[in-house]
């Protein structure tokens, strides 16, 4: 699979915080996202799933390149793009950005048609062409009849159907790839399937590429060909399908799953959390998951582990899925108990 | 405390802590009015999880507000009345008090907020204040409230407070802005478990959060409400979420109550389309993928109230006097579960996922493809 429409390799972004009071305040780094490389396909749902601050808002944002990448390069349908390049508009009508709150993302004081209008001028549409793009980019998400929602104001229309404004605005340049941010989390359960049926739909029919980000692991595993959990801005896990779901190899991800309510199971124990270190902060060396994680070992406190494959096509960024590590560790521990 | 092993929606009980009878609440007046909350009856017993479920504009949070008479105008308590019991702390042992929350004056409220009732918000942030360090919230509710208690009493207390919600007492001297949203969640839950009330209002705590977060806060009230026995209203979207924390749940639609039953009998056998519709919009986590339909459409508007039952527009399973008639939240059965549904009135056949009995082996989802 080297056909990618759009290619991430190695993108990083580092934030630059100055922390606690005073005059003198010391600089400390924040590393948002390290080292995180994401290929889309056409027709494919790639998932990436964290919690808040794991870093995958500012993975799409340097996708559709609003925000600038410390590092790393994108790759557009096989042309390299470097970090330092200004956005340019041919991009960004191939690679549109779908954000999470529509009440916050569509201009509550103009009219439906304005929000859809501008991109389509924007983008040098042919002023004859606009009144048809438009309406066919409301029919394509089900909003039909498209004269009956142009003229309407955002406050009229519910959230469902501000976030399909939403996906019509993207899709009416024309995108190759949709960057999903959280489409469906501002959104009342009853219509958040809607909105991820339209996804796949698309999807499947227009051939677009589309990246999933979701803090809701079961939506990830009804949508996605594709899936990634992220991590204090590493990649933890990956795997096709959704293999990582069913059978997770990263205790951050198990950790993830065991969290999901169960109404079989009611009040069943997640694993227990040892650490819980304040949001965004993670220790500078080894595992950045080692003070939650109830496997942690010798090795994770002193050295990042790297992404090891578990199975075809299922990497896993942990110690316990390499031999050597366990072996190591198996042996300290029979050290300590024959000697006390 | 006697806890009764059977629950029973509705059955009159001398161990009820909060009885909501035919309760309505406007926004504006007159012409302008548009009704929030319609006809709302509803009791939470004594240590007991009563859990709210609705999406956005269902009237769950306005309802809470209007009865704990927090709702500012122009939220209107149309009608209705609601009454709290609780131990009454002049009293001998066992005493119970009864408060007519409508009608009780400022300085009754007062009382009771807090120390009888107490309500977690959904945004810890905008709920706890910037300016205060953790500590002296915790200072000024027990010295409102508690008035016999010293400095280093009230401060013990805190640090104790602290310790219930699994937060270490150094914590008593930061700011809300240096906590994690989980923490100041937890710091939310102490604030209101400060005075030991009798009912714990909880206004989706954890949708802010994520599930790791979320799981962990929901087993830590479990288990102090194991250990204190309050009671609590838990508002929430999340239907699956409630399943695991309630004894009982009353779903929401449009201002109404459809459905109000025992968690396990609303999650395994549900009586109303809506609440079906609910449970089978959230994809699983186990099991083969299928797709899911969830519930075509969207909520009504509330200013536009459609003629006949709230939810008919909507419903895979309409009658032709759904479009008229609004139906009544009345009894099912003898277990003493409510719904409110022409589809289990007399002489009308009940579409299969809707008349399921607990022992039959097909999950709700599977249930609605072999509707007819």
């Amino acid at each position: 699979m080297n056909d990618a429409l759009l290619e991430a390799r190695n993108l990083s972004r580092h934030f630059v915080v100055r922390t606690g009071h005073g005059l003198i305040r010391p600089k400390r780094v924040v590393r948002a996202v390290d080292d995180v490389s994401v290929s889309l396909h056409a027709r494919r749902v790639t998932a990436v799933v964290g919690e808040s601050g794991s870093g995958k808002s500012v993975l799409a944002r340097m996708l559709a390149r609003i925000v600038r990448p410390t590092s790393g390069e994108l790759v557009l349908e096989g042309v390299t793009i470097p970090p330092s390049a200004a956005r340019s508009l041919a991009y960004a009508s191939d690679v549109q950005l779908v954000l999470q709150d529509p009440f916050a993302s569509i201009n509550p004081v103009h009219r439906i048609r304005h929000s859809l209008e501008r991109p389509l001028a924007i983008h040098a549409t042919p002023p004859g062409e606009i009144e048809s793009r438009m309406a066919a980019a409301l029919s394509r998400v089900s909003l039909e009849p498209p004269a009956r929602y142009l003229d309407r104001y955002p406050h009229e229309l519910s959230g469902g159907q501000l976030q399909r404004v939403s996906i019509a605005r993207a899709l009416c340049v024309g995108p190759k790839v949709l960057l999903a941010d959280e489409p469906i989390s501002m959104l009342d359960v009853s219509v958040r399937l809607g909105v991820l049926n339209l996804l796949r739909g698309l999807c499947d029919d227009e051939q677009l590429a589309v990246l999933y980000i979701t803090h809701d692991i079961a939506s990830a595993r009804y949508i996605a060909d594709e899936t990634i959990v992220m991590y204090a801005g590493q990649v933890v896990e990956h795997s096709q399908g959704t293999a990582l779901i069913d059978a997770p190899t990263h205790p951050y991800t198990q950790l993830l799953i065991s969290s999901v309510p169960d109404p079989h199971d009611p009040l069943h124990e997640a694993p227990e959390v040892q650490d819980r270190t304040g949001q965004g902060q993670f220790p500078a060396e080894g595992c950045r998951f080692a003070p939650r994680c109830p496997h942690a070992m010798d090795v994770c406190s002193h050295t990042a582990p790297p992404l090891i494959e578990v199975a075809a096509g299922h990497e896993s960024r942990c110690w316990l899925h390499d031999a050597t590590a366990v072996a190591i560790t198996a042996r300290g521990q029979g050290g300590t108990t024959s000697t006390t | 405390m006697t806890e009764m092993t059977m629950s029973e929606p509705g059955s009159a009980q001398n161990d009820l802590v909060l009885e909501i009878e035919n309760f309505s609440v406007d926004y504006g007046w007159g012409d302008a009015a548009v009704r929030a909350v319609n006809n709302v009856s509803l009791s939470v017993r004594r240590s007991r999880v009563l859990g709210v479920a609705g999406e956005s504009g269902s009237g769950k949070s306005t309802l809470v507000y209007a009865v704990t008479r927090l709702l500012r105008a122009p939220g209107i308590i149309a009608e209705g009345s609601a009454r709290l019991t609780f131990d009454d702390p002049d009293g001998g042992t066992g005493a119970r008090r009864t408060v007519d929350l409508m009608a009780a004056s400022a300085s009754e409220l007062r009382a009771i907020r807090w120390s009888q009732v107490s309500i977690v918000l959904q945004s810890a942030l905008n709920a706890l204040n910037p300016v205060l360090r953790i500590g002296r919230m915790f200072d000024q509710v027990l010295k409102a409230h508690r008035a016999d208690m010293t400095k280093v009493q009230r401060r013990q207390r805190a640090a104790e407070l602290l310790e219930l919600v699994g937060l270490g007492e150094d914590r008593l001297a930061r700011f809300p802005h240096e906590l994690s949203g989980g923490q100041r969640q937890r710091i939310m839950i102490a604030l209101a478990l400060a005075l030991d009330p009798q009912l714990v209002i909880m206004d989706e705590p954890t949708t802010a959060l994520d599930v790791v977060t979320q799981h962990e806060i929901i087993n830590e009230l479990a288990k102090l409400r194991a250990r204190f026995g309050f009671s609590m209203i838990f508002i929430t979207h999340d239907l699956s979420l409630l399943v695991e924390l309630a004894d009982d749940i009353a779903v929401m639609y449009a201002g109404n109550v459809v459905e109000w039953a025992p968690a396990g009998d609303l999650y395994a056998t549900p009586r109303h389309p809506y609440t079906l519709g609910l449970l089978n919009s959230s994809p699983p986590l186990t099991g083969e993928r299928r797709e899911l339909v969830g519930i075509a459409g969207s909520p009504p508007d509330p200013s536009q109230p459609v003629g006949g039952c709230s939810f008919h527009e909507r419903c895979d399973f309409v009658l032709e006097r759904c479009h008229r008639e609004v139906p009544a939240l009345r009894v099912l059965d003898e277990s003493g579960r409510k719904v409110a549904c022409w589809l289990h009135e007399d002489g009308v056949s009940v579409p299969t996922p809707l008349r399921r009995r607990a022992g039959d082996d097909v999950p709700a989802t599977m249930a609605a493809e072999v509707a007819p």
